[in-house]
C-alpha cells in the first residue's frame, strides 16, 4: 500500500529538513523516495511532519513494573478509560497497564521505546510484556552493572572475556546493549550497604565502580555494540554527587569508540542517563543547590558523552530502579510504602511512590536542574528527552516538558507567580536563562538524538528505506509563537493528528484507530560465537551451584519474542 | 428545583452501577432522556425503564437543584451519588456498595442498611445512613494512603471494619458499634463512635481524634494512657463526662488523640492487660 503525506511541514534533523513545506511518501512500511499516481493521500497542509519519536530511556516492561502495579492500587485507578472497538481498557497512570503504555506513546507519535533495566534472570518475563505492549517497538538493555561475573572479569581486567560474556548474555536474554545501574551499589546493597563515590569497592569483590564502568565500555567498543554503554552513575538523587558524575563521564575519555560498522551510527562512548539526578551540589538538601551548569560544561566540552535528562514533572509517580539503596534513602525520607526485590547474583530493585510537589523544595529543584540542562547542553545531539518514566514523572508529560522548554516565559512566569518554590530562583539559575527550543531542536531531541545514540539504522528518520514511522501534529509553525502558546504546544503533542507506524495508521486526530504488535530490537554478536562456548562453560559450575533456575530455563528462547528485530553486529 | 423520582419495577441478581446516574450529569434529563438511557449491568447495558419507572418533575439548572428519590430495595445498585459534587439524594431502602464514595457535595440519606465502601474518599457533603453499614465506611481505596477528606458521614447502626482508614479530614459518627480498627493510619479528622468498638481503635494513627462512648476491646501496645480527663474537646466540640485519655500510635511517633469512656472502661485503669480474655489466652498459649 502506498501513501503520501502531502504538504506537510517537515522536520527531520538527522537529514538537515528544518521546516521544509513537502510531501512525505512511504509504501509497505518504509519511507521510500515517490510512489505513484495510485497512492493515498494524506492531507497534511501546514501541519508539522516528524520521524515518530524514540523514547531513549524508559521503564516499561519487566519485574518492577510488576511489582508496582501489585503494591500500588491506588495508581491503577487514575487514567481508566473504557474500551473501544480498537483498544482494550486503559488503566493506571505512572505505571499503566502493558497495553495502555502502548495507547499512550501511540497517541503522542511515539514508536520506539527503550526499556533501560532488564536483569538476564527475569528477561523471559520483560519479553512475555513488551509482547502485550502495542504499537511500540522496544529495545531492551540488560544490566550488567553488578552482575557478579562482570565483576569478576573487571577486576581481572579480563576484557576478552568480558567481551564474550556481553555477546553471549545479549543473545541468551534478547538484550540490545549495556545497562549499568550504581555499579557495585546494588551489590553492595545485598550486604545493606552502598558504594558512595566512583572508587569504593563492592564487598567481597574487591572491585571498584571505576573498574566496572571501564571494563564494560572497553568491552562494548570491543564488540563494537550499536549502543554505548548505558550508565547510571554512583550517588543518584544525593547532594553532592556532582564530582561522581563527572568522574565516572570522565573516566571513559581514553576508551575509543569502535570503528565497527554497526557502532559507526552514534558519536558517543558513554551514554549518561537521567542526568538531572546526578547534578546535586551541597552537602546535604538543606545546603543542595544545583551543579547544572557545571555537568553541562562538562558535556559540552567532550563529545563522547550523551545524556538523557529525567525530567521532573510535578507529578504523583511511582520510583523504581535497580538501585535498590537509593529506593532505601528515599523511602526513609518520604515515609511512604517501600519494595525491595532481589535478583540473585545480578541486581536489585527498590520501588517507591513519591509525591514531586512544585510547593516543595527539592522537587522544585530537581525539576529547575533538569531544565537547566536541556538549556545549558549547547547541541542538543547530546541530550535527549525523558523523564525516566516514572521515576520524575510519567512520559505522557513529554508535552508538557516541550512546551517548557519551548517557552522562556511560561518558565519565568512559573517561578514569578510562586507556581513553584523559591528554591527555583534561589538555588539553580534557571530564572536567568532565555534560550528557548524550536521545533527543529525539540526533533532532534526526541527522535533523530536518540536513534543515532541506539545506533538506530532503520528509525529516526525520513530517509528513504527507513521504518515509516511518523508522527503528525495539528500545529502550523509558520503561523504560531511556541513561545506565547505552550499551552497549545502541550496539547497538540499530547494528540497526534496521525502516529504511523511501519506504514500504518494507527493515531488518527488523537485516537488510536489500530494496533499493532510492538517488536523486539535485540544485538545479536556475529564472529564471537567460540568465544562464547568457552565462557558459558567456564560459568556454568558457579551457575549450576548458586542460581535457583536451571540454565535451559534461564535462556530466552525465541518463542518469547515472536516479533523480533535482530540488529547483527560483525564482532570480528 | 427538580425531583427525578426512580421507583423500582423489578431487581437484579447481577448489580446496577449508577456511577452515571448522578445529579452533575443528569439534572438536565427529561424523562424521554432516561427512556433512552442504558445502565450498565455486569459488561452490559440494560434500559433504565427496565428497573425502574422514573418521574421527573420540575427544572434545574445545576446539580444542585436536584433531588434524586430511589424507592424500593437498592441492595443491588452500586455507586449511588459517587462523585458527586451538589444536590439531594434518597433512598428509602436498602443501597449496594460505594454509596456516596468520592463526593464532593451534597446530601445523601439511605433509609436502610449499605454494603460496605459507603463515602470512601468523599471531600465535602453529608452521607447519612439509618442502617448498618459494612467494611471501609470513610476509609481510602486500597493502596491509598487518604482516606475521606472532608465532610460528615453519619451512620445510625452499626459500621463494619477499618471504618476511617486513612481518614485525613471530616467527621464519621457511628452511632451503633464498630468492627477492628475504626480509624486505623488516619492522620486527620474525627471519628466518634456511640456504642462499642471490638478491637484496635486508631492502629498506626499520626494525628485526629478518636471518641468511644461505649466499651472498648484491645486497644494496641502503642497507645499511651495519659490519665482521666473531664469534658474534653476535640475539634473544637466539647464532649461531657470522664474519658481515659491516650496518645497515639507511638508505633509511628503518632500525636493522635483516643477518648474512651471511663465508667465503662473502668477495668482498664487497674490493669490494663487483664481484661481481655483473648489476649491472655494468647499470651498463656505463646507461654506454654
Amino acid at each position: 500500500m502506498e501513501y503520501i503525506l502531502k504538504n506537510g511541514i517537515v522536520y527531520d534533523p538527522a537529514n538537515e529538513v528544518n521546516g521544509e513545506k513537502m510531501d512525505v511518501c512511504f509504501k509497505d512500511g518504509k519511507i521510500v523516495e515517490s510512489v505513484s499516481g495510485d497512492a493515498k493521500v494524506l492531507d497534511v497542509t501546514d501541519k508539522i511532519v516528524m520521524p515518530a519519536g524514540v523514547d531513549p530511556h524508559a521503564h516499561v516492561a519487566g519485574p518492577k513494573l510488576v511489582v508496582g502495579r501489585l503494591y500500588r492500587p491506588e495508581d491503577e485507578r487514575r487514567g481508566v478509560a473504557q474500551k473501544t472497538k480498537v483498544t482494550r481498557p486503559e488503566a493506571g497512570f505512572s505505571i499503566p497497564s502493558c497495553p495502555t503504555t502502548g495507547y499512550r506513546y501511540s497517541r503522542m507519535g511515539y514508536g520506539t521505546v527503550c526499556e533501560a533495566a532488564m536483569p538476564p534472570l527475569e528477561a523471559k518475563h520483560t519479553h512475555e510484556e513488551i509482547n502485550t505492549i502495542p504499537n511500540i517497538d522496544i529495545n531492551p538493555l540488560p544490566l550488567f552493572g553488578n552482575n557478579w561475573f562482570v565483576m569478576e572479569y573487571a577486576r581481572e581486567n579480563r576484557i576478552d572475556d568480558l567481551a564474550a560474556f556481553i555477546a553471549a548474555f545479549l543473545r541468551i536474554s534478547k538484550g540490545y546493549g549495556v545497562k549499568i545501574v550504581n555499579p557495585c551499589g546494588s551489590e553492595a546493597w545485598g550486604w545493606g550497604m552502598n558504594v558512595h563515590g566512583y572508587d569504593d569497592k563492592a564487598p567481597y569483590f574487591d572491585v571498584t565502580s571505576r573498574e566496572v564502568v571501564r571494563a564494560l565500555a572497553k568491552a562494548n567498543e570491543k564488540l563494537g555494540l550499536p549502543h554505548s554503554i548505558h550508565i547510571h552513575p554512583n550517588d543518584l538523587g544525593h547532594p553532592g554527587n556532582v564530582p561522581t558524575t563527572i568522574a565516572t563521564l570522565d573516566s571513559i575519555k581514553d576508551i575509543a569508540k569502535s570503528t565497527n560498522k554497526a557502532a559507526s551510527v552514534r558519536d558517543q562512548t558513554v551514554h549518561c542517563t537521567h542526568l538531572q539526578f546526578h547534578s546535586y551540589t551541597g552537602n546535604s538538601w538543606k545546603d543542595a543547590a544545583s551543579g547544572a551548569e557545571e555537568v553541562a560544561d562538562f558535556v559540552n566540552k567532550n563529545k563522547y558523552i550523551t545524556c538523557d535528562v529525567g525530567q521532573v514533572t510535578f507529578d504523583e509517580t511511582t520510583t523504581m530502579t535497580a538501585d535498590a539503596p537509593m529506593e532505601y534513602d528515599l523511602f526513609k525520607i518520604s515515609g511512604l510504602k517501600w519494595a525491595n526485590k532481589d535478583i540473585e547474583c545480578e541486581t536489585a530493585a527498590g520501588i517507591i511512590p513519591c509525591i514531586y510537589s512544585p510547593k516543595a523544595p527539592v522537587s522544585t529543584l530537581q525539576w529547575a536542574i533538569g531544565l537547566e540542562l536541556f538549556l545549558h547542553i549547547d547541541n542538543p545531539w547530546q541530550v535527549c528527552l525523558t523523564t525516566d518514566h516514572p521515576n520524575a514523572g510519567p512520559f505522557i508529560r513529554y508535552p508538557k516538558i516541550i512546551s517548557w522548554l519551548m517557552s522562556a516565559d511560561k518558565r519565568m512566569s512559573m517561578i514569578d507567580n510562586g507556581e513553584v518554590h523559591k528554591w527555583a530562583s534561589k538555588r539553580t539559575g534557571l530564572g536567568s536563562i532565555d534560550r528557548e527550543y524550536d521545533f527543529y531542536d525539540i526533533a532532534t531531541i526526541s527522535r533523530a538524538a536518540p536513534a543515532k545514540i541506539h545506533g538506530f539504522q532503520d528509525r529516526g528518520a525520513l530517509t528513504p528505506g527507513y521504518n515509516a514511522d511518523i508522527a503528525v501534529y495539528d500545529i502550523n509553525p509558520n503561523d504560531f509563537d511556541a513561545s506565547k502558546n505552550p499551552e497549545a504546544v502541550e496539547a497538540a503533542f499530547s494528540n497526534a493528528y496521525y502516529t504511523i507506524k511501519d506504514g500504518q495508521v494507527v493515531v488518527k486526530e488523537g485516537d488510536i484507530v489500530a494496533t499493532k504488535q510492538s517488536h523486539t530490537i535485540w544485538t545479536n554478536v556475529i564472529g564471537y560465537e567460540e568465544e562464547e562456548k568457552q565462557i558459558i562453560d567456564s560459568i556454568m559450575p558457579f551457575f549450576t551451584q548458586y542460581y535457583s533456575v536451571k540454565w535451559e530455563n534461564y535462556q530466552v528462547h525465541d518463542h518469547y519474542v515472536p516479533n523480533p528485530v535482530r540488529v547483527d553486529v560483525e564482532a570480528k | 428545583m427538580k425531583t427525578i423520582t426512580f421507583d423500582q419495577k423489578k431487581t437484579s441478581s447481577i448489580a446496577l452501577e449508577f456511577d452515571e446516574l448522578i445529579t452533575d450529569n443528569i439534572y438536565a434529563w427529561t424523562e424521554a432522556d432516561f427512556a433512552e438511557y442504558k445502565v450498565p449491568v455486569g459488561n452490559s447495558r440494560f434500559p433504565i425503564t427496565d428497573y425502574f419507572d422514573i418521574t421527573v418533575e420540575g427544572e434545574a439548572e445545576s446539580p444542585a437543584e436536584v433531588k434524586m428519590i430511589l424507592n424500593g430495595d437498592c441492595g443491588r445498585v452500586k455507586y449511588i451519588g459517587c462523585k458527586m459534587s451538589a444536590g439531594e439524594v434518597v433512598v428509602n431502602g436498602n443501597a449496594d456498595l460505594h454509596v456516596g464514595a468520592e463526593m464532593s457535595g451534597g446530601v445523601v440519606t439511605v433509609f436502610g442498611d449499605v454494603e460496605a465502601h459507603a463515602g470512601r474518599e468523599m471531600s465535602g457533603g453529608k452521607l447519612e445512613i439509618m442502617g448498618n453499614t459494612k467494611e471501609y465506611c470513610g476509609a481510602s481505596y486500597i493502596g491509598e494512603w487518604r482516606g475521606m477528606t472532608g465532610g460528615e458521614i453519619i451512620v445510625h447502626g452499626n459500621a463494619g471494619k477499618q471504618c476511617g482508614e486513612c481518614l485525613t479530614g471530616g467527621k464519621i459518627r457511628v452511632k451503633g458499634d464498630c468492627d477492628i480498627l475504626a480509624g486505623i493510619h488516619m492522620t486527620k479528622g474525627t471519628i466518634e463512635i456511640d456504642g462499642n468498638v471490638n478491637r484496635w481503635p486508631g492502629g498506626q494513627m499520626k494525628n485526629g481524634n478518636i471518641i468511644i462512648h461505649g466499651k472498648v476491646g484491645r486497644l494496641l501496645e502503642g497507645f499511651v494512657e495519659q490519665g482521666i480527663v473531664e469534658n474534653p474537646v476535640a475539634d473544637g466540640i466539647e464532649y461531657p463526662g470522664k474519658y481515659i485519655e491516650y496518645k497515639g500510635d507511638i508505633a509511628l511517633k503518632g500525636k493522635g488523640t483516643l477518648l474512651i469512656d471511663a465508667e465503662k472502661n473502668r477495668d482498664r485503669l487497674s490493669t490494663w492487660i487483664e481484661y481481655d480474655d483473648e489476649y491472655n489466652a494468647v499470651r498463656t498459649y505463646q507461654k506454654q
